[in-house]
């Protein structure tokens, strides 16, 4: 819908109001905080009620309410699970020790899944992948040996205390170059990425806003 | 002049959008439309797709995130699309506020409206990482309808896993906690650039099928869909000729600090010399 043609009210009004809070930020990088720092309030608001609606639409009801009510001995694991959520509610009025709980249990199951995974789905397949083998394929041999002189490279990067030799330290250096050269390229992706961004916003401003080239 | 523009600082901010939207109107020559590329990825997308049997389930992973959504947002319309052209049920899963947010934006605009086989939209689902081995790992509570094997065997039971990424959760968390709990499925990934040197590993290894992953590749993908092959307009004109003005005006800034740094020191060090 073009915001400044005629158009479905609710879709024209729509627009309106996000081609104003665009307008908003950009004139952030103008130089005007003053309603930039009003629209990331307003960011911030509409995530938290939309959190907060997410919440208990899509989680506490369906998943803890609605079962208990309907079968309050069929499920013990929910009381337990009703009992962590209220202690976590009260944290600010409870002893420090009780209220780390619900805290503890989620970092410690949330570092065990992640911790878990990064050992069975990308270590233990990645290395087994990255391991040089002879090949017929001399492209493929220098990959691998490239690969693995990076690798080493980056870990003399971290070796810290202690005294090195001059190879040691030559090495490390070298790491801490490609370690900054691969920060580069993920910053080089970083700006594609951010470019996109502002070029949809620009694009949104000219064709569906104000309707050139549309 | 450089003391007239350090009074005026808004001038070259204002600068560089004038011409990103001049940009963005005029039309980019032939040899710098993104579709034109031949893609690896959008070739190897579509052949999974065309490896999925009818009346199979695909699952459909929608974590993308507000700030790099815009560039996977027409090739994701577009996989879906193509998906849902197919006789499937479609399975659609959010681990992310972010991603159920823009789920129903997009099934509110129409997205997977027009599908052949089945919908589930298995919502929102928290806990991330653990969710995720959940869903793996049991039987997912899904209401109404055949739902494909989801019902008795949850994800395992998906004939393809389409994961678009996002910051927060993407094909490497799927690799990580969905395919050693069910074994091989194929799994195809949508993720902005920002994403790729994360992603790339996997697909060399196998464990992702197919990427979409840059803006070439989604251009291409669009292109061989029958669409217009932008991948940041839906279906207006490829505007890869305001990409390549964003990025010489960045390179263009990142030489001026280099230049404004490196020329004072060399000059301290001249006079230090003499």
């Amino acid at each position: 819908v073009t915001g400044l043609s005629d158009g479905v009210p609710g879709e024209a009004i729509a627009t309106w109001v996000a081609a104003l809070v665009t307008l908003v930020v950009l004139g952030g990088l103008l130089g005007e905080r003053r309603l930039f720092g009003w629209s990331q309030h307003l960011l911030a608001g509409l995530l938290t009620g939309f959190l907060a609606v997410l919440a208990i639409r899509e989680v506490i009801l369906p998943r803890v309410v609605e079962p208990l009510a309907s079968d309050p001995a069929g499920r013990p694991e929910l009381w337990v699970v009703l009992a962590v959520g209220a202690l976590a509610a009260a944290a600010p009025w409870v002893p420090r020790a009780v209220a780390i709980i619900p805290i503890s249990v989620a970092v410690g199951t949330l570092s065990a899944f992640a911790l878990g995974g990064a050992v069975v789905g990308t270590i233990v397949p990645q290395v087994a992948a990255a391991i040089a083998e002879p090949s017929a394929d001399p492209t493929a041999t220098a990959a691998a040996v490239g690969s693995a002189a990076v690798s080493a490279l980056v870990l003399a990067s971290f070796l810290h205390g202690g005294r090195k030799g001059r190879i040691a330290a030559a090495m490390s250096g070298a790491g801490r170059w490609v370690l900054l050269a691969g920060l580069g390229g993920w910053l080089g992706y970083l700006l594609l990425s951010r470019l996109v961004l502002l070029l949809d916003r620009i694009a949104f401003l000219l064709r569906d806003w104000i309707g050139i080239g549309a | 002049m450089t003391e007239r523009l350090g009074r005026l600082p808004w001038i070259v901010p204002l600068a560089v959008l004038v011409v990103l939207a001049a940009a963005t109107l005029v039309p980019p020559p032939d040899g710098l439309t993104l579709a034109a590329r031949s893609s690896d990825g959008a070739a190897a997308v579509r052949a999974v797709l065309d490896e999925v049997p009818a009346g199979g389930t695909v699952t459909v992973g929608f974590d993308p995130d507000v700030g790099t959504y815009p560039e996977i947002r027409s090739a994701t319309r577009s996989l879906i699309a193509a998906v849902t052209a197919r006789d499937v049920t479609l399975a659609f899963v959010s681990l992310t506020p972010e991603g159920r947010a823009l789920l129903v934006s997009e099934r509110g605009r129409g997205m997977a409206a027009d599908v052949a086989g089945e919908i589930v939209d298995l919502g929102f689902v928290a806990g991330s990482e653990a969710a995720l081995a959940s869903l793996s790992a049991r039987a997912v509570p899904v209401g109404g309808g055949t739902a494909g094997g989801l019902r008795a065997e949850g994800l395992g039971a998906s004939d393809l896993m389409l994961v678009i990424g996002g910051n927060d959760i993407g094909p490497r968390t799927w690799v990580e906690q969905v395919l050693p709990r069910v074994g091989p499925t194929p799994l195809v990934a949508v993720t902005p650039t920002i994403l790729l040197p994360e992603t790339l590993p996997y697909l060399e290894t196998g464990q992702v099928d197919a990427l979409i992953g840059t803006p070439g590749d989604a251009a291409a993908f669009i292109a061989a869909e029958g669409g217009s092959g932008d991948p940041v307009d839906g279906d207006r004109p490829a505007n890869a000729l305001a990409v390549v003005v964003g990025l010489l005006m960045a390179f263009g800034a990142l030489g001026h600090a280099l230049v404004a740094r490196v020329v004072p020191a060399a000059r301290l060090r001249g006079f230090d010399a003499g």
